[in-house]
């Protein structure tokens, strides 16, 4: 072990802390680095040098703009109202099914993550669509968050979704690639969440809850459910057809998908000057905390390629007799134990700089390592004591009778078929690679 | 990503505990939010470009000029334009769970701790700030541009402003935080 890989390794363990108690995670990341930096070559001005070169260069690509794009096209679709209409016609479509309005959250979510790219939109939108309707038929209130809470991962799982893009961006895959790799396991596991209700209603009714629709809500004709679903349809068509087709690349599909989503969201009047005003700031916090976040991940990786710690690492997994599966059962576990306390893009900024050249000399496939880590980072987003997709649950339904503990406690499940999907894609990675030419 | 995302409800509109979404000395939080505005209106104005692009290249064949160098330079100012002021609603993505609960049991702590971690952060973006200096000195005078020569130039040097004028506005807001935090942390013990 050098004396570089050495300084590495102590960065990266002061990082764990300071995340931990509450330092900002782009501090975090970019100021040790640039000790880190500092100490390895011994002069501060070549390492301010090189965050000053990170903050211009990092995310200085038109590429980039896909970032803000797809937020401002997710948070669009969130105001417009079309996940409520996909789960009004799930939920007709499911009725006559045992637990149907779960499958029904689960299937609408489905739907809305083809035109969204971000779990907390998912998260907002169904704990106001399909919590009180659950309740009404009678679910319990365990049962419904933890349907809503644990179904939103679709929405970075099943693309577009942010966490394809960071990857994209770190791994300097192709952005299209990623997305064609997530259809099949975003269907996968919304199928298995189909399933896993559908044997939680069976078998444990006492979770579940819930009685059939008997003539409480009025029946929609075909006509009326076809034109609920247009907006949905259009959106998918427009944004991921024209980047699958060729038309455009993902960062144009990112803007037409947002000015597609701004233009139904006017027509339907759900709209204002104001409540547009509202979502390009909240587009535009979001976008500057993962761009900045970006930069400062940047210099970090600068600092560990510098230091030599991959090359060290798999000399010592080599050494280890590890081979290459041990290794990703071993990230895996790592990924998803961090996921408890920090939130997924961190995660990904901190360890894949240092883990993708160890997959690459592997001679893994980068764009099916890129769908096991996101499964694994999303599994965070419900797991205690922080998930962000159960806090975003919790403070959209801002009701004292259910707490972080309950939704929580109704996740579990989900955790647990989370898990089993993340099983089948290690295990079959053609999962992820058979869409791709 | 967003920790706190805007839902509305309840959260937030209290006195925040945690200092952060509070008027700023010498109204400095006027600046900061003009700033955030003219960057927020910014995004909206490259979906219009890009979409226009797309729409002129694939049904008219005419494409429109420089949207590719636009963007590329518009984007990091984006960032660097809005980022006190995402900094100022505490929109910096940071783990919750120790502090939080420090925050709660002991303010006065919690506090401190906190304008300790705004403190590093001021560091940080001063450093940033200072050497990114020397950069926009030499783009303006090389007269640095982006794009094909006779077609469209974007000037890089713009862009290399906006990143010492921004973080310097984030290295000022870093220390007001950073005081409010130490004020109430002092106070809070002063009452016991």
């Amino acid at each position: 072990m050098t004396e570089n890989v050495i300084i590495a390794l102590g960065c990266l363990g002061a990082m764990f802390v300071l995340i931990y108690v509450g330092m900002h995670v782009a501090v975090v990341l970019g100021g040790v680095s640039l000790i880190g930096v500092w100490l390895i070559r011994g002069d501060f001005v070549i390492a301010s040098n090189l965050l000053a070169q990170a903050a211009s260069d990092a995310i200085a690509s038109h590429v980039f703009g896909i970032v803000p794009l797809f937020v401002l096209m997710g948070f669009l679709v969130a105001v417009a109202d079309v996940g409520r209409d996909a789960f009004e016609v799930a939920h007709q479509v499911f009725r006559r099914i045992r637990g149907g309005l779960g499958i029904a959250t689960v299937a609408a979510n489905a739907v809305f993550a083809a035109i969204t790219g971000i779990s907390i939109a998912s998260a907002a939108v169904f704990t106001r669509v399909a919590v009180p309707e659950m309740l009404r038929f009678n679910y319990t209130p365990r049962f419904a968050v933890g349907v809503v809470a644990g179904s939103s991962v679709l929405g970075m799982l099943i693309p577009p979704s942010l966490l394809m893009i960071v990857y994209g961006f770190l791994s300097s895959e192709s952005i299209g690639a990623m997305f064609v790799a997530g259809i099949v396991p975003g269907m996968l596991l919304a199928l298995i969440y189909a399933a896993g209700i559908l044997a939680m209603a069976h078998f444990w009714p006492s979770f579940v809850g819930g009685r059939f629709d008997e003539g409480d809500t009025p029946l929609m004709g075909v006509g009326t459910m076809f034109v609920k679903l247009v907006p949905s349809i259009v959106l998918i068509l427009l944004c991921l057809g024209g980047i699958y087709a060729g038309f455009f690349t993902p960062t144009e599909g990112g803007a037409v998908g947002a000015a597609g989503a701004l233009v139904i969201a006017l027509l339907r009047r759900r709209l204002s000057g104001t409540g547009l005003w509202k979502v390009l700031l909240e587009t535009g916090h979001v976008t500057v905390s993962v761009s900045f976040l970006i930069i400062c991940a940047n210099i970090f990786s600068r600092m560990l390629a510098m230091s030599g710690t991959p090359q060290f690492l798999i000399q010592t997994i080599n050494e280890a007799g590890l081979g290459q599966y041990g290794f990703l059962v071993i990230y895996l576990l790592i990924v998803i134990a961090l996921g408890t306390i920090i939130d997924s893009i961190s995660i990904m900024l901190i360890c894949l700089p240092l883990v993708l050249p160890i997959a690459e000399g592997f001679g893994m496939n980068l764009i099916w390592f890129g769908i096991v880590t996101i499964v694994a980072v999303e599994i965070g987003l419900l797991t205690p004591p922080f998930g962000l997709s159960v806090y975003v649950v919790k403070s959209t339904l801002n009701d004292p009778r259910v707490s972080l503990g309950e939704i929580f406690k109704g996740s579990a499940p989900f955790v647990v078929m989370m898990l089993i999907v993340l099983t089948l894609l290690v295990a079959f990675p053609q999962l992820s690679l058979m869409l791709l030419k | 990503m967003a920790e706190r995302f805007d839902t509305d409800t309840g959260e937030g509109q209290t006195s925040s505990p945690d200092g952060y979404n509070e008027p700023q000395a010498l109204g400095f939080h006027r600046l900061t939010g003009a700033m955030n505005a003219i960057g927020t209106g910014w995004i909206f104005v490259i979906m219009i470009l890009m979409t226009a692009d797309v729409l002129g290249r694939n049904l008219f064949n005419t494409p429109i000029r420089g949207v590719i160098e636009i963007v590329t330079l518009s984007i990091v100012s984006v960032v660097f334009i809005q980022l006190a002021d995402t900094l100022r609603t505490g929109k910096f993505t940071r783990a919750d769970a120790f502090l939080g609960a420090v925050l709660l049991r002991n303010p006065a702590a919690g506090r401190f701790l906190q304008g300790v971690f705004h403190l590093a952060g001021a560091g940080l973006l001063a450093t940033l700030c200072a050497a990114s200096w020397p950069l926009l000195v030499e783009s303006w005078q090389n007269g640095e541009y982006l794009g094909a020569i006779g077609d469209f130039q974007a000037p890089v040097w713009i862009m290399r402003a906006v990143i010492v004028f921004g973080s310097a506005c984030t290295t000022l807001t870093f220390l007001f935080l950073a005081f409010a935090d130490f004020r109430a942390a002092f106070a809070v013990k002063g009452r016991r």
